[in-house]
């Protein structure tokens, strides 16, 4: 989120050079804090702000910006073409019971793929991650027993397994994944340019429907598509594990968090107007192409600007 | 003004004088007033810092340290629960569903790192620090013990990049599978077994945490050193000491209690470094590394790294104040035991040394 806030503001502040803006990039939940404490007018988010959060910072809001996808990225010799995976293949993965490329359950979802005894090494996030949250999601919602509710948030008590890596950022992930044969790992999609530079093969992950789906544009849009019709008025919502046959299952809204009222009229006007612009002008593909983002379909872009014109000041 | 009372001619120790009655502030501050009072404030403000310090952690951790109880000590399992549960209440405690926090893998992850980081930096150390004062001519001594202080100016996250992109991998894919596949499969040197990791973990940090402190013990038993007398020395070699044996017997023992109070610097750095650590850890919350090799994270580290999770919880973040704790615990207990080795020791480091 961070990468497309720095672009913004550049935009913005040459466009209306009378609103200064500055950006911080910091975690979710640094964010949501600040926002929360009013040490930062906007908060960026790659998740839905939870209930917890709104009990400890009651007023905020979560206004969704952009669409964002995460890829399962992997370094296996010799794989070609993208590997089929599913939410309970990766959970078995990442709780050690899987720990070779070649094993049954890998192979049975990718008939004809010649597959290496390369030992599996799990990379996870060390630092607190939205990534993290996204992707334990996912197993989640696919497989309930095989990855428990209580495992799925920003940080997680990853199962002990031998064979495992942390990597600080998603940048870290990219560079630890890169060098590291046999690994697995999961990263945003705005790391696209960088894991394709890098080598690393990209999963088609399995949707509801069990359709093995790659993070294009148009599978991201035809998952979106399944929900954005019942996306609700505060914007929150999970976009995990779609059920349209061609959607791609890990996709999220990338919001903005605010206080709903905000110190004064015009710091109220401001940020309307600058949350505005990045829901139209800030919305077109010169800003969102280069992190592979999608943009908001129009009724969630309604909400949104709902959203924007209740702050007050 | 309640220091106008006391009533000490010029002040007193510590005391600020009272400005005499006429005098004027010039005079006050050419008696050196305004120095005392400085000198007061700036002795004051540390103190209070750390009051401030502490009491916030102790009143942000007590409802963790009620929640977690004992457990926390004993358990392995650290989890922040479901993120976006409803927060559930018991004994007046909001937490996430599933949220437990059990500490050991960091406590135990916090001493191991830096027992390692000791066992190899303190013969290191001492041995660097004998080679440069007694060995080496003194121009290359001042140039190695140059390269040595510039090695501890070194910041320690460019340590933990090294550590996490050069030499972690390195250790992966040359030294830990021979050592693994190699070690005995006795008691202890059984750590040394099992699988080889894969570049980070409990060795990769502690041996990290090792070249950060060797400067600090280095630098400082040097120092120490160069002050041991000529001539107990020289009679040592008179009475057919070898190099070693003088080293052992007559030099080191002069420095003894110095040596442990440099070796409790280099703790104290080993003990609460973050982020070179946070690096190269692994990042392991809940187990206590089963080899040498196993990923692991200690309580700095963890701090460093899930705090923007942590604050996230209603609980989490009152468990990252109680790990504060923990940590400050522990550093105190080690500085005590050192005060008290160091006096134990100091009464045999006087002119001759043990033995003699």
């Amino acid at each position: 989120m961070f990468p497309l806030f720095g672009a913004w503001q550049t935009a913005y502040n040459t466009a209306v050079p009378s609103v200064m803006i500055t950006t911080a990039g910091t975690g979710s939940g640094t964010g949501i804090a600040d926002a929360g404490t009013g040490t930062a007018t906007i908060g960026a988010s790659d998740a839905y702000l939870s209930s917890s959060n709104m009990s400890q910072y009651p007023g905020l809001m979560n206004i969704p910006l952009t669409v964002a996808a995460l890829m399962v990225n992997y370094n296996v010799s010799g794989v070609k073409k993208p590997l089929n995976l599913n939410g309970t293949v990766l959970a078995q993965i990442y709780s050690g019971k899987i720990t070779t490329w070649n094993d049954p359950a890998i192979a049975k979802l990718n008939p004809g793929v010649t597959l290496p005894s390369e030992k599996i090494v799990t990379l996870h996030r060390a630092d607190s991650s939205g990534s993290t949250f996204l992707f334990t999601s996912y197993l989640n919602a696919q497989d309930p027993g095989g990855w428990s509710a209580t495992n799925v948030g920003t940080t997680v008590g990853w199962p002990s397994k031998a064979s495992a890596l942390a990597e600080t950022g998603s940048g870290g992930m990219v560079t630890g994944c890169g060098a590291t044969k046999g690994c697995i790992a999961y990263i945003g999609i705005s790391y696209l340019s960088k894991t394709s530079t890098a080598g690393l093969g990209e999963a088609s992950l399995a949707n509801k429907a069990g359709k093995f789906t790659e993070p294009t544009p148009a599978a991201i849009n035809a998952a979106l598509a399944s929900f954005s019709g019942s996306t609700p008025s505060s914007g929150s919502q999970s976009l995990i594990n779609t059920s349209a046959p061609t959607g791609y299952p890990v996709i999220n809204y990338e919001y903005a968090v605010v206080k709903k009222t905000q110190p004064n009229a015009s710091t109220a006007s401001n940020l309307k107007a600058f949350l505005t612009w990045t829901l139209t002008t800030g919305a077109s593909s010169k800003y969102l192409s280069a992190v592979s983002f999608q943009p908001l379909p129009a009724n969630v872009t309604t909400v949104a600007k709902n959203l924007v014109s209740s702050i007050s000041g | 003004m309640a220091t106008s009372a006391r009533t000490a001619p010029d002040g007193g120790a510590g005391y600020p004088p009272a400005p005499r009655p006429g005098g004027s502030l010039r005079d006050w501050v050419r008696n050196g007033g305004l120095i005392r009072w400085l000198g007061l404030v700036g002795a004051v403000i540390p103190l209070l810092m750390l009051g401030f310090v502490l009491i916030t952690l102790i009143l942000q951790a007590i409802p963790a340290i009620r929640h977690n109880g004992w457990s926390f000590f004993t358990s392995t399992m650290w989890s922040f629960g479901a993120q976006y549960g409803a927060p559930v209440t018991t004994g007046g405690i909001a937490h996430l569903p599933g949220e437990t926090f059990g500490a050991l893998p960091q406590i135990i992850g916090t001493l191991q790192t830096s027992a390692i980081a000791l066992i190899v930096a303190v013969p290191v150390s001492i041995g660097a620090a004998l080679v440069i004062v007694e060995r080496l001519p003194r121009r290359l001594a001042s140039l190695v013990g140059g390269f040595l202080e510039l090695l501890a100016g070194i910041p320690s996250v460019i340590i933990g990049l090294w550590g996490a992109l050069t030499f972690g991998p390195f250790l992966a894919h040359h030294v830990t599978p021979w050592i693994a596949s190699h070690a005995p499969d006795v008691p202890i040197l059984r750590f040394f077994r099992g699988d080889p990791g894969n570049g980070q973990g409990l060795l990769t940090s502690g041996l990290i945490l090792a070249i950060m402190v060797i400067p600090i013990i280095a630098a400082t038993s040097r120092d120490l050193i160069r002050g041991v007398p000529i001539l107990p020395r020289e009679g040592a070699v008179a009475l057919g000491m070898s190099d070693f044996e003088c080293a052992r017997r007559v030099t080191l023992p002069w420095v003894n209690s110095g040596i442990i109070g440099a070796t409790v610097l280099g703790l104290g750095r080993a003990l609460g470094e973050t982020i070179a650590v946070a690096m190269v850890c692994g990042d392991n919350l809940s187990q206590v590394a089963t080899n040498l090799y196993a990923t692991m994270t200690t309580i700095a580290a963890d701090i460093v790294l899930n705090l923007d999770t942590a604050i996230q919880s209603p609980l989490g973040i009152k468990t990252y104040a109680e790990l504060g704790l923990v940590l400050m615990a522990i550093t105190l207990l080690t500085n005590v035991a050192a005060r008290v080795l160091v006096r134990r020791s100091s009464g045999t480091a006087l002119p001759v040394g043990r033995g003699l």
